[in-house]
């Protein structure tokens, strides 16, 4: 099968390795930004559009990769819809609910494959924390804290700098904590939420939200975009028999290059596995094309999790809490 | 030589509170009453002080100050006894369960004209001293939210009972936090919306085991702050105190008590962490005896208690309603 990559940043250039490591190879590279586009492109032997129509309408596009900008998901999965290709869309799925429910609507029609990248479900880390929490191993979960974030993403100018297309941390980032603690612990009842998004004279944003979900159990959520530098992931669940606790800056490997010039060095800490969430996440997807098989995310699971994070971000305008 | 005694046993703080002022020069530890007297002879044996059965008694002696460590719903009583018989009082957090307690509690000792401390150890815990320093040198601007957490084990007994603790670990490890960040950013809280939670210990408790707060202060500072009483038996020490400061300069991250060894102890079947940072209620004790003697308030007073009491109760009330509660 071919895969059109639409969006040739980061996340495009990411899911490119996938599906080639997949067996997959990618027919189109579409970015507005040409060199962008072409960038890409070359290194996976891809042809280079500025037009994402161009690529999800050839014929030799089987798949179509969507990691471009938020607001542009849902035209971008009608089209391809439409055009009767396969989908992978980078979370958040939508930029809105009603968008989430328009993409939906469209890929039933067609009877396309519809796939939302909440690669959390995919992480080591996170699966031997639910296999934990389902054995039993720390009892009755009655609370858990999440914590996410490092660095504002994108330069000055990105469109993750504004607010009204990335939504910020609470939308962009935080969403992947909301839809595994979902996942994991069913549906939610309400959410509070307190959220910077600061713009000037620096753009930060720190989110501080705590959820009850139906069970009674209580999710406290912190995700930032507002350290100088860095990336890290937190994790902490009680329970009637005990503790979980995950600590990403705690890492089997690292490296801090000796700096030759002036200025300081900074420790990079990694954490490598033979197959990469992302890669699971694939073939998950891959799976799921023209078969029986119900993948681990499906486009409700993304629709909810925009629904929590819409949720989030009226509260943290409201300064109340919010029935979902 | 200046006389302190301690008003009960019934809060585990009062432990250090006997040790700080054996091991302090100048002050000695005069005497304890305690309305559970079993409780109150075993201290006095194990600190090398003389019991003292009845209160007028004790209250009559020649004791400067009084240090109390009952349970919280008790508070009340003992400060207006030792306030009425002139004692200078130190007073364990929170200062009361309930603001009208607290507000009583200052305005007795403002009336007999002793001085009130509340017992807030965290001021002179050196990592928050100086992080407190850093944040007014100005050097890391504007501070735009904060994020804290005072978790501990289940300390057991009365402080799950309602009558006796005013509420659980929401009552027990809030008002630390509350009283730091106003101390630390010179402002006041101004609403508070609030989760409780009671399930961290099979539903077995009758108050709250954790409280998920979101806070905003003077400014519009965003604060979110857990309190509870999750850490498991097992954990290697009793909880923490943490804040991560998120500032227009840059953060400043606080973990208080993590100047710590880890212990692998194979005899008790355990891993421990053995604090090795300066000890905080020494220098709370010494605050304390020093404003005994130059007969003024503590470094954190009444008021400060009555402050902290505020934001508890609203929170309370905030989890009752499930609206935002202004303070």
């Amino acid at each position: 099968m071919n895969v059109a990559i639409l969006g040739c940043g980061g996340m495009g250039r990411l899911h490119a390795q996938m599906a080639t490591n997949c067996g997959l190879r990618i027919s189109y590279c579409a970015d507005a930004i040409r060199k962008a586009a072409k960038g890409l492109a070359d290194d996976f032997n891809a042809k280079a559009v500025t037009d994402p129509l161009k690529a999800i309408q050839a014929e030799d596009t089987d798949i179509v990769v969507i990691t471009t900008p938020t607001p542009t998901h849902e035209p971008l999965v009608t089209a391809a819809a439409e055009a009767g290709k396969h989908v992978f869309c980078e979370k958040p799925f939508c930029r809105t609910s009603e968008d989430c429910k328009k993409a939906i609507a469209s890929a039933e029609k067609a009877g396309v494959t519809l796939f939302v990248g909440h690669v959390v479900r995919y992480f080591q880390e996170f699966e031997l924390m639910r296999e934990g929490i389902q054995k039993g191993s720390i009892g009755k979960v009655g609370w858990l804290k999440l914590f996410r974030g490092g660095i504002f993403p994108g330069v000055k100018g990105s469109w993750f700098r504004d607010y009204e297309q990335s939504g910020g941390v609470t939308f962009d980032c935080m969403i992947h904590d909301l839809d595994w603690i979902r996942y994991v612990f069913g549906e939610p009842e309400r959410i509070f939420c307190q959220a910077i998004m600061r713009s000037e004279p620096t753009s930060l944003d720190y989110s501080q939200v705590t959820m009850r979900m139906k069970s009674g159990i209580i999710a406290t959520v912190i995700n930032t975009w507002a350290a100088p530098s860095g990336f890290k992931v937190k994790a902490e669940i009680c329970g009637s028999k005990g503790m979980i606790q995950f600590d990403s800056t705690e890492s089997p490997l690292g490296a801090e290059p000796r700096q030759t010039g002036s200025g300081p060095t900074m420790f990079v800490p990694m954490s490598p596995v033979a197959i990469s969430p992302y890669q699971l996440e694939w073939q998950d997807f891959i799976a799921t094309i023209g078969g029986n098989h119900t993948p681990r995310v499906t486009p409700q699971d993304g629709l909810r999790a925009v629904e929590m994070a819409e949720a989030a971000l009226k509260s943290s305008s409201t300064k109340q809490a919010v029935k979902l | 030589m200046v006389k302190i005694g301690i008003m009960s046993f019934a809060h585990i703080h009062a432990n250090s509170y006997a040790a700080c002022l054996n091991a302090l020069p100048g002050v000695s530890l005069a005497a304890i009453w305690d309305d559970n007297m079993a409780r109150g002879r075993k201290a006095a044996k194990e600190y090398k002080t003389k019991f003292v059965k009845d209160l007028t008694d004790f209250l009559a002696s020649d004791i400067d100050g009084v240090i109390i460590t009952s349970e919280n719903s008790k508070h009340r009583e003992m400060v207006e006894a030792a306030a009425k018989a002139r004692k200078w009082i130190l007073c364990e957090k929170p200062l009361a369960p309930t603001m009208k307690d607290a507000k009583s509690i200052v305005d007795t000792c403002r009336k007999a004209g002793v001085g009130l401390g509340t017992a807030f150890p965290c001021r002179f815990s050196t990592p928050l001293v100086e992080a407190k320093a850093m944040l007014n040198s100005g050097q890391y601007g504007e501070v735009y939210a904060v994020s804290c957490t005072n978790h501990g084990q289940y300390p057991g007994g009365w402080f799950a009972d309602t009558a006796l603790s005013g509420g659980g670990a929401t009552m027990d490890h809030t008002v630390h936090v509350v009283d730091l960040l106003r101390w630390m950013l010179g402002k006041e809280f101004t609403s508070v919306y609030c989760e409780l939670g009671n399930q961290l210990h099979g539903k077995s408790l009758k108050t709250d085991d954790l409280g998920s707060l979101h806070l905003e202060m003077d400014g519009g500072i965003q604060v979110s702050h857990l309190a509870s009483w999750s850490r498991p038996k097992s954990f290697p020490t009793w909880g923490d105190v943490t804040m991560e400061f998120v500032c227009e300069g840059g953060l400043i991250t606080v973990d208080a008590f993590n100047q710590k060894l880890t212990v692998f102890d194979d005899g008790n079947e355990e891993v421990r962490w053995e604090n090795w940072g300066d000890n905080a209620d020494l220098a709370l004790i010494k605050d304390f005896v020093d404003a005994v003697q130059s007969k003024c308030d503590p470094a954190s007073t009444g008021m400060d208690g009555f402050c902290a009491t505020a934001v508890t109760e609203a929170a309370y009330k905030s989890a009752k309603t499930g609206k935002t509660v202004k303070i």
